[in-house]
């Protein structure tokens, strides 16, 4: 093995640096290896190995009850929540496992949009996008809280809608609106990496546009993954799909080549709509 | 048609279930009133003073009868103030406690412990109170706080015998406990997961989240200081055991004093040698409808303030 051809030793030395220089130009946002969930007994997640550049829009799609869900609050540690939920496996943050880091730490770094829309109903527009600021100690003074909230809200392109009520109740928006708001207060903490779970199932097609629209805007600066069991919007969000079925992943790949060319199978049964 | 159906349904069942609500409310009404007639001789003899003196004047001789049950007045109010002060804190942290914190296991036997000590007789509360709670709280807290801190009106008062605003109040913080701690509780459990999870989602510890739900659960816990308030200020039997039933109007925690239903159950008794004790207690008794009337509104305003604000 190691008396290799001087010519072969070259083409693997070019290949390594192309590797490096990829590896170096493309970041990992977070990775996951090995990673097994189970609640109880039920094992939900299998050994899904997985990488996920940075500042792209990568969608994780699948039928409904393969573990998307599972899979995105195990990013965060938010699944520990779950009493009987039990992880195996590591998940790295910038290289780095989210398992040695403070929870609340992870938390901030990768926010989290939830399908069922629930900013806080008793606390007013405002209060929604503070509460996290405050809470994390982020700002230094009044002034800088309400720059922030405002820069949040911009950047949910909700600003323009609610800047004459902002005292106003959350629960006084729309659905739309309400996911936005949202959206704001899981920016405002300045997060690296944005979760979404299905954050347009219970919206209508107009609030479900605006949404989309909002996330093409920012994966300029963050990496946002989402979690959609609706393939067409997979495929006009994302950069990057990976199909999850039964807890097992299939594939991962660029978009378009999952949906002109998918390797296996069951992708393209699940993209035709023979599966799911 | 399957709207048609429920529609009928829902107006047959208005319909059975309003005479009920009818009853209730006349009934309250009918209560109401019988106070009403009832202390309307000594209005007529006093006026307002039957409130706002601090007199007890029993005289086989009804010209010199006088009754004014300010202090008795003033001692319900205080003593469940105390109660109120002492058991919101005590329900907010057991409640969290038994549905957050305690093992899945001994939940159950959390809450059931808590219906049980809802439901004892108070009076098994006032002899505990009576034989243990006031010599405990005489020796290990009101003369070692009236030694160094006499000259604070609040403690200002020398606690010979213990019997106090302070007992009471004590007495009944952990009387009331059970019922705020169950209105809590049931309305903490009842938090939508998703908020829960939205909580920790923005980097929140397990005690700032538990913070940010109470405030959702506001409302729950107003209700459940009113209901506690409530219970305090009606309780009979296990106060006139500790509050030592004194006509006395004093700021200090450790001076004895007397309730309005304490001074009612100690006094009924004899109340028909007279001529005008009988009423008077009914004016007492009407007083605590006004209290509860405006501890009710009180609670009213804070949660629509809350809405407004
Ligand atoms: N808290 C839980 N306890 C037990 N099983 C759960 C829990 N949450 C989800 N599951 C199960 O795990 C599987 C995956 O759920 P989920 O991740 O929500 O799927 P998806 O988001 O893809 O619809 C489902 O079979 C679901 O029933
Ligand atoms: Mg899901």
């Amino acid at each position: 093995m190691r008396a290799r051809k001087s010519k072969d030793r070259g083409a693997k030395k070019i290949e390594t640096a192309i590797e490096t220089a990829i590896e170096t130009a493309i970041e990992t946002a977070i990775e996951t290896i090995n990673l097994n969930v189970y609640y109880n007994s039920n094992h939900v997640i299998k050994s899904v190995s997985l990488q996920i550049p940075e500042n792209v829009v990568f969608a994780i799609m699948g039928p409904s009850g393969c573990g998307k869900s599972t899979l995105l609050r195990a990013f965060n540690r938010l699944i520990e929540l779950q009493e009987n939920a039990r992880v195996e496996g590591d998940i790295k943050l910038y290289g780095r496992s989210v398992f040695e880091m403070n929870p609340i730490e992870v938390r901030r770094q990768i926010g989290t949009v939830f399908q069922q829309v629930n900013p806080f109903p008793h606390l007013s527009i405002y209060e929604n996008v503070a509460m996290g600021l405050k809470l994390n100690k982020l700002v230094k003074s009044k002034d800088e809280l309400n720059r922030t909230v405002e820069w949040a809200l911009k950047k949910a392109a909700l600003w323009d809608e609610v800047k004459d009520r902002l005292n106003d109740f959350a629960s006084n928006l729309s659905g739309g609106q309400q996911q936005r708001l949202c959206i704001a207060r899981a920016l405002a903490l300045k997060p690296e990496v944005l979760l979404m779970d299905e954050p347009t199932a219970n919206l209508d097609p107009i609030a479900t546009e605006k949404i989309e629209d909002l996330i093409y805007e920012l994966k300029k600066e963050y990496t946002i993954i989402i979690v959609t069991h609706s393939p067409s919007q997979a495929a006009r969000v994302a950069d990057f799909v990976a199909f999850l079925y039964l807890g097992k992943l299939i594939e991962v790949g660029p978009v378009e080549k999952i949906f002109e060319n998918p390797a296996e199978n069951l992708t393209e049964k699940y993209l035709t709509g023979r599966i799911g | 048609m399957r709207d048609a159906f429920s529609g009928t349904f829902r107006d047959t069942f208005k319909v059975s279930i309003l005479p009920f609500s009818a009853l209730i409310f006349g009934i309250f009404l009918l209560m109401l009133l019988v106070y009403f007639a009832n202390s309307i001789q000594i209005f007529q003899k006093e006026g307002i003073e039957i409130y706002t003196t601090n007199k007890w004047i029993a005289s086989e001789d009804p010209e010199k009868e006088f009754y004014g049950v300010l202090a008795a007045i003033y001692g319900s109010i205080y003593s469940s103030v105390i109660a109120v002060v002492i058991a919101l804190p005590l329900s907010i942290s057991f409640a969290v406690f038994v549905i957050d914190y305690a093992p899945s296991k001994l939940k159950e036997w959390f809450i059931i412990a808590t219906d049980i000590m809802a439901g004892l007789p108070t009076i098994i509360y006032g002899i505990w109170g009576a034989f243990v709670l006031v010599p405990f709280l005489k020796d290990f807290v009101m003369y070692p706080i009236y030694n160094h801190l006499s000259f604070i009106p609040f403690f200002s008062f020398e606690p010979l015998s213990g019997y106090s605003f302070l007992s009471a109040g004590v007495l009944l913080g952990i009387m009331v406990t059970p019922f705020a701690s169950s209105i809590i509780r049931e309305a903490y459990r009842m938090i939508p997961f998703k908020y829960r999870e939205a909580v920790f989602s923005i980097g929140a510890t397990r005690y700032e989240a538990t913070k940010i739900l109470l405030s959702y659960i506001k409302p729950a816990i107003v209700a459940g200081v009113i209901l506690a308030f409530g219970r305090a200020i009606g309780e009979t039997v296990a106060v006139s055991l500790v509050v030592g039933n004194t006509f006395n109007i004093h700021p200090s925690l450790f001076a004895p004093g007397y309730t309005i239903s304490s001074l009612i159950a100690n006094q009924f008794g004899n109340a028909f040698i007279y001529e005008y004790m009988v009423s008077a207690l009914f004016a007492a008794g009407l007083s605590l409808f006004f209290v509860g009337l405006a501890v009710n509104l009180l609670g009213m305003y804070i949660l629509r303030r809350r809405v407004h604000e």
